[in-house]
């Protein structure tokens, strides 16, 4: 592990305890935040109908909360960098149900766009970010398996939220259904009360205890990250006291977001278009969509799985080579898709991508923690959100382009497995050199210690040196004056 | 000719059966052809044919890749299921192909299931003559609420004369008259799709809908289903969820409060300590610097 990131936590995560509390509402949150856009798309017929709107009209629902989901990052990252996870998740999801509550009585295809695309989407966001910072908090030594099982609510609830969405349209429509779904998503209360912020005793010198109302004790949702940065000026700084700006000259993190935006840009197309591919090759409905759920069910599998893998002490110190390796092997996977025959090749296919995408997700945020280190985490991820933005929308619709220019799906199996293929091998080419670089820093680090450490025995052994001949001195001058008194 | 031949039958090596209309030039009245080619031998083949309108139609079956080649088998004409009088005939083989063809004239009444048969090689191709059926039914009912409207909608591939919308009390059908009922009823044509819109729901307009698409044979129906349901039905859980979560999240705080004051009263305790410790270092500390400032002193003189 790089020596910079985990070292400036200021105390030792608890690793355990209340710890996978907290990881179960997160799992909560990061499921409802992944799969509920997704599942809602079943509404979309009727709700079509009912507005007498085309079908590119309705699926703005879907994108507009995907793209305010992931562009109120930054928002969430501030809120959380002042007010800790636990407040900004009951916000969330307060603010969701009450969306959708609201959208089950829209009159216009406008008030679904405002009420579940926007506000909705800016709730899930502050379900996500604080959900993935607070496991930072919580955990060091075991943290890539907590990242792999919060990482798995995304396949657990889509597999339930799809079933359950027909259901609930079969027995209330639409209208009745969002309501429900209203009361469901505030559950997220119920994740984020879980989200306990971390009390720490540290050790304050004395003048300061009284400062403090609780003596001696402090929540870590500190401002030291902006205290620090508050050399620079003007905007930057005011800037940065909310969110930490400096993370853009740190050279792990800006190779973690050219790799991602590479990345992102062919990672969810395959899974929007494994259905359509099927149907294409002649394969019935029912079959398509259970070769999504054993795609569902591997990836459900891989997430914890990939954690545990990831937490042994031969890959976690070189965790970002994991991580490549995993981007690489996808891009693979894709690109040998459109090789494989009927539907048994598709089968296995469905099989070797839901462990390849389990892989990607499970280490996604665990890499950046890695990388940035606890403190800055939320500002780091904010902003990787809002800049993978871009790719995440615009992936699907280029591929859609690319399948309706020539008519066949296996360019567009090809371009989604090169930009990944590109994506992990620059993250896996680059951090060999962060590594090399960083190990060089660390040994500067030592020798420069080493110095300060050997000039500082050298002024203790002045100091003791000093206090001896004192003490002779001393010595020689009681006996002096003993003797003088003795008659 | 035998590439053209050939050509016939590469295609059905790919198709396995091949329909053409052409309008006979023959007779006054246009009569349609349909023909269908079968291959080898115990094969049940099965063809769709959407009929509009009163016609003569002629049915054709073609056989092909018969083994042995024998030089004429019988075949004869069955419809739905029954055998009709008088269709039985020899046919003779003409350059590897064997057909049998028949002409019918179709009314209402005389739509069905037609099949040629033949005796000696098990083969049957079956004509199924019906109109335009109209798929993608949903086979649940669609649910609205009191006060809402909703939008019931039909499709064909072909255009009907008109569409008419029925509403079905128990084995009545009643037909929706938007003239007479403008506020609650809206009928969009738009050729081969309609789509009624029923405004002002209440509980009474539960029921089937029928949409009949109406051909100059016989009219071509399909009903939909409907369920209006009053806004309680789907705030009974929705209560109960939002109940669920605030026990929950109540119980969570609750648990949390019982296990702080313990806390609390540990970290005071320790607190104490740690205070005590930092003060005795600081006076350590202070001890050291009287020290360096008397040795200076003492250096200096």
């Amino acid at each position: 592990m790089p020596r910079s990131a985990s070292s400036n936590l200021g105390y030792t995560p608890p690793d355990g305890g209340w710890g996978w509390a907290v990881v179960f509402g997160s799992f909560i949150s990061i499921g409802f935040s992944y799969a509920f856009p997704k599942s809602l798309t079943i509404y979309f017929k009727e709700i079509q109908e009912y507005f007498s709107i085309s079908y590119s009209e309705i699926a703005w629902v879907s994108s507009i909360m995907l793209a305010t989901m992931y562009a109120g990052g930054p928002v969430s990252s501030i809120l959380v960098n002042r007010y800790g996870s636990r407040p900004v998740v009951i916000a969330g999801g307060l603010m969701v149900g009450v969306a959708m509550v609201m959208a089950s009585f829209g009159t216009t295809i406008l008030h679904l766009y405002l009420c579940v695309g926007v506000i909705g989407g800016f709730g899930l966001a502050f379900n996500l970010q604080p959900s993935l910072t607070i496991i930072s908090k919580y955990f060091l030594v075991k943290r890539p398996i907590a990242n792999g099982l919060a990482m798995a609510g995304s396949p657990v609830f889509l597999s339930t939220l799809a079933p359950l969405n027909q259901f609930l349209f079969d027995h209330f429509g639409w209208r009745g259904s969002f309501l429900i779904l209203g009361g469901v998503l505030l559950n997220c209360c119920m994740a984020g009360s879980l989200m306990r912020p971390i009390k720490i005793k540290t050790k304050l010198p004395p003048r300061k205890a009284t400062d403090e109302d609780d003596t001696g004790k402090l929540d870590v949702t500190s401002q030291r990250a902006g205290q620090d940065e508050s050399k620079q000026s003007g905007c930057a700084a005011k800037l940065s006291q909310f969110i930490d700006v400096s993370l853009f000259k740190h050279r792990g993190y800006l190779i973690y977001l050219v790799g991602n935006v590479l990345m992102f840009f062919g990672f969810f197309a395959p899974v929007v278009f494994l259905a359509p591919y099927a149907k294409h090759q002649g394969i019935d409905e029912y079959s398509a969509a259970f070769l999504l759920s054993i795609f569902a069910l591997v990836d459900m599998f891989a997430r914890p799985g990939t954690g545990l893998v990831a937490n042994t002490r031969w890959i976690r110190p070189k965790i970002q080579y994991f991580f490549s390796f995993a981007v690489i092997y996808n891009g693979l996977c894709h690109i040998m898709c459109p090789l494989l025959p009927g539907y048994s090749g598709l089968v296995v296919y469905a099989v070797f991508f839901g462990l390849a995408f389990g892989m990607v997700c499970a280490l996604l945020f665990e890499v950046l923690m890695d990388l940035v280190g606890a403190q800055r985490f939320s500002s780091a991820v904010g902003l990787a959100t809002i800049i993978e933005c871009g790719p995440v929308l615009l992936g699907p619709p280029i591929s859609g382009l690319l399948v309706d220019i020539f008519m066949d799906y296996k360019y567009m199996y090809f371009a989604c497995g090169m930009m990944m293929l590109l994506g992990g091998i620059f993250l896996f080419i680059m951090n060999y050199y962060n590594y090399r670089w960083l190990e060089k820093e660390g040994k500067q680090r030592k020798v420069d210690e080493l110095e300060i450490g050997s000039a500082k025995e050298l002024a203790a052994n002045e100091e003791d040196k000093d206090n001896e001949e004192e003490i002779k001195r001393s010595t020689a001058e009681e006996a002096a004056d003993s003797t003088c008194k003795e008659p | 000719m035998a590439s053209f031949r050939h050509l016939i039958l590469l295609l059905l090596y790919c198709d396995g059966m091949k329909t053409e209309t052409t309008p006979s030039p023959q007779s006054d009245p246009v009569i349609t052809t349909r023909k269908v080619v079968s291959k080898g031998q115990n094969q049940v083949t099965i063809e769709e044919l959407a009929i509009l309108k009163p016609q003569t139609i002629e049915l054709s079956c073609y056989l092909t890749d018969i083994p042995n080649n024998p030089p004429y088998l019988t075949g004869y004409w069955t419809k739905d299921g029954k055998g009709i009088v008088n269709s039985e005939e020899t046919v003779n083989r003409t350059n590897e192909q064997y057909i049998l063809k028949k002409t019918f004239d179709i009314l209402a009444k005389d739509l069905g299931n037609y099949s040629c048969i033949f005796k000696e090689i098990q083969t049957q191709v079956t004509f199924v003559l019906d109109v335009p059926v109209i798929k993608d039914k949903r086979d649940k009912p669609i649910v609205s609420y009191t006060g809402d409207s909703v939008v019931l909608a039909c499709k064909l591939k072909q255009t009907p004369n008109t569409w008419n919308w029925y509403k079905a009390n128990n084995t009545e059908k009643g037909l929706i008259n938007v003239t007479a009922n403008p506020l609650n009823y809206k009928i969009f044509i738009h050729g081969n799709e309609t789509k009624l819109t029923v405004l002002n729901l209440t509980e009474e307009d539960s029921g089937k809908y029928i949409c009949s698409a109406e051909f100059d044979i016989k009219p071509s129906e399909s009903y939909i289903e409907l369920k209006v349901l009053s806004y309680i039905e789907p705030l009974k859980p929705f209560i109960a969820i939002v109940l669920e979560v605030i026990v929950l999240v109540t119980l969570i705080f609750l648990w949390e409060k019982c296990n702080k004051p313990q806390n609390d009263n540990i970290s005071a305790g320790e607190n104490e300590l740690c205070s005590e410790q930092i003060s005795k270092l600081t006076r350590d500390d202070s001890n050291g610097v009287e020290n360096n400032t008397a040795r200076q002193r003492k250096l200096e003189h």
